[in-house]
């Protein structure tokens, strides 16, 4: 494979009360993979994003980039939509150029592009109340896009829907992977969308916060419904719940 | 909405098809519950009136009758009618003293809002200066504003106006510091760690993220403190009036009090009050008007 984009090695973060949120984590990623991190709630998944994202520091171990401006080219979605309540659709969309001293007028086309990418043409002047749970998510990725990342960093974005609109949006979201080139860090409870979307599942236990299992899935793109429902597939799921079950109950000492 | 008309229209005819029995059932009565509330909440602006103007008028007219069956003397308690005919024949002299007072008041109320606003945007910038300055800031609200204003009105003895704006001043600024500060350090943590990741500057997320985050607490400050801005004008007036100083409204409440003139003295009275409900309103309107797009507390929502 090409040179890895970033990589952990041994990152341990304890948090300013004494929780040890992770301990000795070694993860890679290569440009262009899809990869999901799943595990128990509290086993510090979010915390491998923010510390990805540059929002923390890592307590031991390092983080390495291997090329700076990669880092710069980031955008991450946060499990809640994270969107202010003040502002409509478009101008909450438009604060990541806002933020760089891009005007609207100028940026309109830009923006536009991304509200349609997620279907939400029409609701350019609503406000964020007025949008369901989903829209909001979407309001979300479209603010996510318009910087032209080449890096997401997703944190359950999609755990709050239900099945039919987290299976739209999954596809969505592998769309824009695929044509856009991405490397996607996914963060998500659920094992069946992990398979669906990754090139990679890793899964992670807690207390302390490790990796206890990195299972590549390899399986051709796009992928469609009849993955879904094929005995890979089902294959592939009872691998990760099971490294996940023992994880639980804590095998490897 | 629509769809919820014709459901109480025909009840049996539930717009989806639905198998159990029972779940019909509880559609029908949840459009029956929804019914209700609706009708109350279109109901809403006038019991918003109605209630409190009866309650009032009840309460005038058993005043009205005590006064009249008890005979009690009009420079003890007033009756109702002739209070309301002192009011009509005092008010070319209480009318200004009003107007002195509002002054007094909106100077005050202009100076809490600005000092007020800037203080708790220092506050944010640093916990230092918030820990260093904070405590001062409770001691001045906590003191008694009756046991200073003496002092105040000495040392400004040759402007008894700016006395009484410090004054009003320091019983207003309070709650626009302690709200705006609050509602400064509220802003979603998700929002700021956006902001943080955009490489956003104080200055844009002061601007773009905690003033407007903390603008429903600082309108909430707002009405407290318009209210309070009065109030210490109205007690500033009062040492002020003792001490031979002439003022406004309080001033000429005062006077009529030591003069025995209690009919004029409720009339004065009845004027402030009135200014102070006016002052509530207004600031309830305003609030409204910039918080009516997004914010719960204007919002009405239709579940
Ligand atoms: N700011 C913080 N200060 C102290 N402890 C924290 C902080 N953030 C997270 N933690 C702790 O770190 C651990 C990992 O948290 P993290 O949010 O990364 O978990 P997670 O895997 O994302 O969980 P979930 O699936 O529930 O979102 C938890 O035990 C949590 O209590
Ligand atoms: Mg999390």
């Amino acid at each position: 494979m090409s040179c890895p984009l970033l990589s952990l090695q041994n990152v341990s973060k304890v948090y300013a009360n004494g929780t040890v949120a992770l301990e000795g984590v070694n993860l890679t990623l290569h440009p262009g993979e899809f990869v999901s991190l799943v595990g128990p709630s509290g086993c510090g998944k979010s915390t491998v994003l923010r510390l990805v994202a540059g929002l923390g520091e890592v307590s031991r171990g390092s983080l390495d980039w291997h090329n700076r401006e990669q880092e710069r080219q980031l955008a991450f979605v946060f499990q809640d939509a994270a969107l202010m309540p003040w502002a409509s659709v478009l101008d909450n969309v438009h604060l990541p150029l806002k933020l760089k001293g891009k005007r609207l007028r100028p940026s309109r086309a830009n923006l536009q592009e991304a509200i349609n990418l997620v279907d939400l043409q029409g609701f350019e002047q609503s406000y964020p109340r007025e949008l369901s749970g989903g829209m909001k998510m979407r309001v979300s990725i479209a603010r996510a896009l318009v910087t032209k990342p080449t890096f997401m960093l997703m944190d359950e974005p999609f755990g709050a829907l239900d099945e039919m609109t987290r299976g739209r949006l999954n596809d969505d979201v592998l769309n824009l992977w695929a044509q856009k080139h991405w490397t996607v860090l996914f963060v998500t409870h659920n094992i069946y969308e992990a398979v669906y979307l990754s090139t990679r599942v890793v899964v992670m236990a807690a207390r302390p916060g490790r990796i206890v299992d990195d299972i590549p899935i390899n399986q051709p793109h796009p992928r469609t419904d009849e993955f879904r429902t094929s005995s890979d597939f089902n294959h592939y799921c009872r691998e990760v719940l099971t490294a996940l079950s023992h994880s639980e109950t804590g095998s490897p000492a | 909405m629509v769809s919820q008309k014709s459901a109480q229209d025909s009840p049996n005819r539930s717009p989806d098809k639905l198998e159990s029995r029972s779940e019909a059932h509880e559609v029908k009565a949840a459009t029956w519950a929804g019914r209700k509330r609706q009708s109350k909440s279109s109901w809403k602006p006038s019991a918003d009136w109605i209630a409190p103007v009866t309650v009032g008028i009840v309460a005038i007219i058993l005043w009205d009758l005590g006064v009249r069956i008890s005979g009690v003397e009009p420079y003890l308690l007033p009756g109702p009618g002739l209070v309301l005919t002192t009011l009509v024949q005092e008010f070319p002299s209480l009318f200004p003293s009003l107007l002195i007072t509002l002054k007094i008041t909106v100077a005050a109320f202009l100076a809490a809002v600005t000092s007020g606003l800037l203080i708790a945007i220092l506050f944010t910038q640093s916990k230092w200066i918030e820990r260093s300055f904070f405590p001062y800031a409770v001691i001045l609200q906590t003191t008694p504003i009756v046991a200073i204003a003496p002092l105040i009105i000495i040392w400004l003895q040759n402007n008894t106006f700016l006395a009484l704006v410090v004054c009003a001043w320091i019983v207003a600024f309070f709650p626009i510091v302690s709200n705006t500060t609050l509602g400064l350090n509220s802003a979603d943590h998700s929002l700021r760690n956006l902001f943080q990741l955009y490489g956003a500057s104080r200055w844009q997320t002061l601007l773009y993220l905690r003033l407007p985050s903390a603008l429903p607490y600082f309108l909430g400050g707002l009405r407290i403190s318009g209210g309070l801005a009065l109030i210490g004008a109205v007690v500033a007036e009062f040492v002020a009036g003792t001490g031979g100083k002439r003022s406004g409204i309080a001033y000429q409440i005062l006077m009529s009090s030591y003069n025995l003139q209690i009919p004029r003295m409720f009339a004065a009275l009845l004027l402030t009050t009135l200014l102070g409900v006016g002052i509530f309103v207004g600031m309830t309107v305003l609030s409204d008007r910039l918080l009516s797009k997004w914010h719960e507390s204007a919002i009405k929502r239709e579940n």
